[in-house]
């Protein structure tokens, strides 16, 4: 949809809902309580739909945002004659709440968030409901006249009604207030941000990190810091949601802090639909407006909350992805990548000079298990070194360790001569530090090209880009820095595909090309050509000999012979210990390694003084 | 010792894949691959990490059920068959991770596969005699024993069944070159006992030095049919298939 | 400080209650893996089926019939609706549960009205008995004593039996046991049945001393959430030492202020997820939940 259109629509909408719910039972300030409500749930829906987070606490940002609208328009500033005062102060303070609850709450997931938040939520429930002196406790505020809406020295109270004008059965313009267009001008707003925001770069790195976090931390984006974000916006958007509600009903009671208000939002958002712009929305209309009907009804009116959650029941059931979230939607694969000539690429960094990584007793133990234990090891830049060993040695807990997955037990890592131990590991990878993964970890509902986009964007971006607002735009440089990966990994014929739908071989060369456009100096690959045909690992062969030239590669592989043919030298770990040390002829002659690994038959396998039976073309350094 | 062993008459099938194509997601794993075992005898399927082996034995036991193809096994097409239902009938997966129950002792492992079994194989007496090592080690938990006494109990746990088929999926996998041994000597043993092997390794000399018959799979297609002994003279095959 | 002993007391017959409830959550979620909102709902209908089988019949075919009725109550619900929740995320089971919650606690409401109900329970059983130290009533005495004997029930069921071995082998790993040949399907419905009878029965016991009305589940649903968060999702003692531990802690804090008891117990969830998350005996594993 394009802007105009959106605005357009969006406008034609909302001028029409006090009037087209009138001949079924509707009244103007239904509208406007579904238009005000809905703010809360559109807020809501960021956390669920985009940033895949489950709040059940929505409520206290709701309901303290409609005690300090009250309270500043009542008790703290009652001589100032303008609303505005008290949305801001609602607004500010219900985020600065957000921005601290949501540092200490987004680290957790499921169950675990969803019960933090509803914690959370009681706990300003049973502050609200204490303290009376300010409160009034469990009277709640109550006869609270809302200011006017000024700007400037014009000046209009809300409750004013329109002119009268008798619309046949769709009512008469008289019956509505002036708070519903005041509403719909708000909600215009909020949807208008709303939709710029999931659009926007921030946007697209939220929904990446919710569809693949660990490639997403990978790749150098500090996962927790969009979140918190996430949290702080829906939580003031929620906290207008209550102010606004508030000055509407000139009262709030404690019990908007509660439980079920949290779960008011919840059902609104995933009965009008999730991930989508107007499914809030629409939820809140459907429920406010069932809720009114209904429990206005004599023979039914007892029953509404059963027949909600029966709504909410079979909404889940069998439209998991809510109303308007059913509704196929076109594809957003019409992009097609310019390809250019790649000579506008952001030069190369240096090469470091001397040891780039070292080890210094290095261990990490799962309870009494040492997985790696007391690992010295140091690498020269520019080198090709595997790793390899047994299964179980320890390879793939070293490189977790080395990549910041995994927090060593003891011992040193220096990169660049740095101490990066402690160092969590976006900063890793923006230090310089890339990892492919042994199962390639991709985003698989986005096209090839965006998800080497989207590492090359963190590249560039840095950890946290709060950029909330500028569309997710085409970066020059970010685009000549994922081409240039593509083409690295020869993957450019292929960069509209869906990842998901890769082969298994194409997916683990796009796991590497993400690691690439990271730009790294040091490259962890964890078993690239496991699973892969003979044709696909010569070809991934060919392609990590060029890839060394240009950077350090740290490489743990099973398939000897691209091991023998491609490493500069071999490390050998056994029972998480380093075995053995050397170049490949070394590790090949090298008994404890035949003992060990290589089981006995390598002897008879390989002739050691013979060089390896694949048709490598290059001779061994 | 054991009752249930029979020693092998003439040759008649107890297991036929026929023409089965498995997927995992949108990816096309198994191509109209065919194998064959016949009762008594010990099969090993042999080719590189991906090429399929173990999908094949995933998708004869119903873990990753074919999308088309028939898994006949005594007669009956079993072919997406629950996983439950194919073990009771004598189908033993000895899986590539072992899968003990980490949070059971050994004891507790065995004791659970006796109550799950639809009718009973070795008794514990037998099991013990066999796996000594297992007996020493009864009481400790499935996370406090070692990889090689984790792979003998796995074997065991198939034992105390009335397994008729067992599928062993890389069992000297991760072990020291002693214990592999120690395991080749334990398959070489229930195999003069009678029992139907298909084994999936990646150790082509541990493999070969006790199949009867061996398939190379590649690409999800068997490429080579043979016995050991002409597979070993068959240099193209064995540089080709599995870089030996 | 005179109060302290009785108040002990008050807290431990509590706590008893809220591990009775966490522990059909508890062992639920370990082997199903399924996050239950509406194990709250289990509670009430037992409260609701044992009050009026007592009204009829009495305390003891009311203590039979609820944990019956909200077993069978739990393998229709499983049947028809929750099976295909069992591989979904956990959001998608904490809505759908919650959505049966309210669904329950609303017809519940509809068919016995929203007043607090309370049970007829034999004469003798009103009486107090003389702890030495304080008056205690003789029913609190013996629904502590009852669910003790529940939790060691429970236990020997999972440790002891043939078919607690495949629970617990289940929990771990269910492909393996079924490629052993064992049912987990059925085993995992005798689970969550068993949740269930022991919420029901749990329910009907509680409810002498707690009365019930609609919003009862819900009540006694978030604190024993918290309880197996505390205790670590899943782990059976876990649930145990979490629950007491829940029921002291808000029956103390009545001693300093009463309305606090119900906001102590976040407090100390909030704590305990903030510096471990996986609980005082859960596994580092279950934090993705």
């Amino acid at each position: 949809m394009k802007d105009w259109q959106f605005y357009a629509l969006t406008a034609l909408g909302l001028v029409l809902l006090p009037f087209v719910i009138h001949p079924i039972g509707g009244y103007p300030a239904l509208a406007t309580q579904i238009l005000l409500l809905g703010i809360g749930a559109i807020g809501f829906n960021l956390l669920l739909g985009y940033a895949g987070l489950l709040s059940y606490g929505q409520a206290m940002f709701y309901g303290v945002g409609a005690y300090v609208a009250l309270l500043t328009v009542s008790r703290f500033f009652p001589q100032v004659h303008s609303i505005w005062l008290g949305i801001l102060l609602a607004v500010v303070f219900v985020g600065v709440m957000a921005l601290l609850i949501g540092m200490l709450t987004v680290r957790l997931y499921g169950i675990y968030f969803a019960l933090l938040t509803l914690a959370f939520a009681q706990m300003f429930f049973f502050i609200v409901f204490q303290w009376r002196s300010l409160t009034r406790g469990d009277d709640g505020l109550q006869g609270i006249t809302a200011p006017p809406l000024t700007f400037g020295p014009w000046s209009l109270d809300l409750t004013q009604r329109l002119p009268d004008l008798n619309l046949g059965i769709f009512g008469n313009l008289h019956d509505v207030t002036y708070w519903y267009p005041f509403s719909a001008v708000v909600v215009l707003g909020v949807l208008a941000f709303v939709r710029t925001l999931t659009r926007s770069q921030y946007g697209e790195i939220l929904a990446a990190i919710r569809e693949n976090e660990e490639r997403s931390t990978f790749v150098g984006f500090d996962s927790k810091s969009y979140r918190i974000a996430a949290f702080t916006i829906a939580g003031v958007l929620t906290g207008l949601s209550g102010a606004l509600k508030g000055l509407f009903d000139t009262s709030i009671a404690v019990d908007s802090l509660d439980v079920e208000t949290s779960g008011s939002f919840v059902i609104y958002a995933v009965v009008g639909g999730v991930k989508t712009l107007f499914g809030p929305l629409l939820g809140t209309a459907i429920i406010q407006y069932l809720q009114n009907v209904i429990s206005g009804n004599q023979h039914f009116g007892e029953a509404w909350r059963l027949i909600e959650g029966v709504i909410f029941v079979a909404v889940i059931a069998f439209w998991p992805k809510g109303l308007l979230g059913s509704i196929p939607q076109p594809s957003e694969f019409a992009y097609q990548p310019r390809f250019r000539p790649s000579d506008s690429l952001p030069e190369a960094k240096p090469m470091t000079e001397g040891i780039i990584l070292e080890t210094k007793g290095l261990s990490k133990f799962f309870g009494a298990f040492g997985a790696n234990s007391d690992i010295d090891f140091k690498v020269r830049a520019g080198e090709l070194r595997a790793v390899i060993g047994p299964n179980g040695a320890g390879k793939t807990t070293f490189f977790n360790v080395l990549s910041g997955l995994r927090s060593a037990s003891a011992g040193t890592i220096y990169f660049k001569g740095r101490d990066i131990t402690r160092m969590p590991g976006p900063q890793r990878v923006a230090s310089g530090i890339a990892k492919a993964f042994q199962t390639a970890s991709i985003y698989p509902d986005e096209s090839v090209f965006e998800n080497v986009r989207l590492a090359a964007l963190a590249r560039v971006q840095g950890m946290f880009a709060p950029e909330f607002l500028r569309r997710s735009g085409r970066l020059q440089q970010v685009d000549d820095i994922a081409h240039d990966a593509l083409e690295q990994l020869d993957l450019s014929n292929v960069a509209t595909t869906r990842a998901g739908s890769l082969s298994h071989g194409d997916k683990k060369r796009l796991d590497i090309a993400v690691a690439l456009a990271t730009q790294p100096e040091l490259l962890l690959l964890d078993e690239p050509v496991a699973g892969m045909s003979i044709d696909e690992i010569h070809k991934t062969d060919r392609l990590i000999r060029a890839l060394a030239k240009r950077m350090t590669v740290l490489i743990i592989e099973h398939d000897m012979d691209l091991v023998m043919g491609i490493s500069d030298s071999i490390t050998v770990l056994h029972q998480g210990k380093v075995l053995a040390e050397g170049t490949p002829a070394e590790i090949r002659a090298n008994r404890l390694v035949q003992e060990a690994y290589l089981g006995g038959h390598v002897a008879d396998a390989v002739p050691s003084s013979a060089p390896p039976a694949a048709p490598h073309t290059e001779a061994n350094p | 010792m054991s009752t249930t062993a029979t020693p092998a008459t003439g040759k008649q099938t107890i297991l036929s894949v026929e023409s089965i194509n498995t997927y995992y997601g949108d990816s096309h794993i198994l191509k109209d691959l065919d194998l064959r075992v016949d009762r008594g005898e010990t099969v090993a399927l042999l080719g590189r990490n991906g090429g399929g082996k173990t999908t094949t034995l995933k998708s004869i036991v119903g873990w990753v059920p074919p999308r088309s193809g028939r898994v006949m096994f005594e007669g009956t097409n079993i072919a997406g068959r629950e996983m439950m239902r194919n073990a009771r009938a004598g189908v033993s997966l000895v899986p590539e991770e072992r899968r003990i129950f980490t949070n059971l002792t050994v004891a507790e492992n065995l004791k659970l596969a006796q109550i799950t079994a639809a009718r009973p194989g070795w008794s514990l007496d037998e099991v013990y005699a066999h796996f000594p090592r297992l007996q020493e080690r009864s009481a400790n938990k499935g996370d406090e024993i070692s990889g090689g006494e984790k792979q003998m109990l796995a074997i065991a746990r198939a034992l105390v069944q009335d397994t008729k088929l067992l599928l062993l999926d890389e069992p000297t996998e991760g072990l020291a070159p002693l214990i592999v041994r120690e395991v080749e000597a334990i398959i070489r043993e229930i195999k003069s006992k009678g029992m139907t092997i298909l084994l999936v390794e990646q150790n082509f000399y541990s493999a070969l030095s006790v199949a009867d018959r061996c398939y190379v799979i590649d690409q999800g297609q068997i490429r080579y049919e043979g016995t050991p002994d002409e597979l070993r003279g068959n240099t193209d095959v064995l540089s080709r298939y599995l870089h030996v | 400080m005179s109060q302290l002993p009785g108040t002990l007391l008050d807290g431990l017959i509590r706590g008893l209650a809220y591990v009775g409830i966490a522990l059909g959550l508890t062992i639920v979620f370990g082997m199903l893996r399924l996050v239950n909102f509406a194990h709250g709902a289990f509670y009430m209908i037992g409260a609701y089926v044992g009050l009026v089988v007592t009204e009829h019949l009495g305390l003891p075919l009311g203590l039979i019939a609820a944990p019956i009725a909200v077993a069978i109550f739990a393998v229709i619900l499983d049947f028809a609706l929750l099976r295909r929740f069992y591989d979904r995320n956990p959001t998608a089971q904490i809505l759908i549960t919650f959505g049966i919650a309210i669904v329950v606690q609303e017809s519940l409401r509809l068919i016995f009205t929203g007043t607090t109900r309370s049970y007829a329970i034999p004469f003798w059983l009103k009486s107090s008995f003389n702890l030495g130290f304080t008056q205690y009533p003789t029913y609190r005495m013996i629904f502590a004593l009852g669910i003790v004997v529940l939790i060691f029930a429970v236990w020997f069921f999972i440790e002891r039996t043939n078919y607690g071995l495949i629970v617990r082998a289940g929990i771990r790993d269910r492909t393996m046991v079924q490629l052993l040949g064992g049912n987990v399907r059925q085993a995992s419905t005798v689970i969550f049945a068993l949740g269930g009878a022991i919420a029901g029965l749990v329910g009907a016991g509680a409810s002498p001393i707690y009365n019930v009305d609609p919003n009862t589940g819900f009540y006694f649903l978030v604190p024993s959430f918290v309880v197996i968060v505390i205790g670590g999702l899943g782990s059976f003692w876990g649930a145990v030492a979490g629950g007491l531990l829940v029921g002291e802690l808000q029956s103390l804090t009545t001693l300093i202020s009463a309305p606090a008891s119900d906001i102590v117990i976040y407090v100390a969830m909030a704590i305990v997820l903030m510096v471990r998350p996986s609980g005082l005996f859960g596994e580092s594993e279950l934090i993705r939940g």
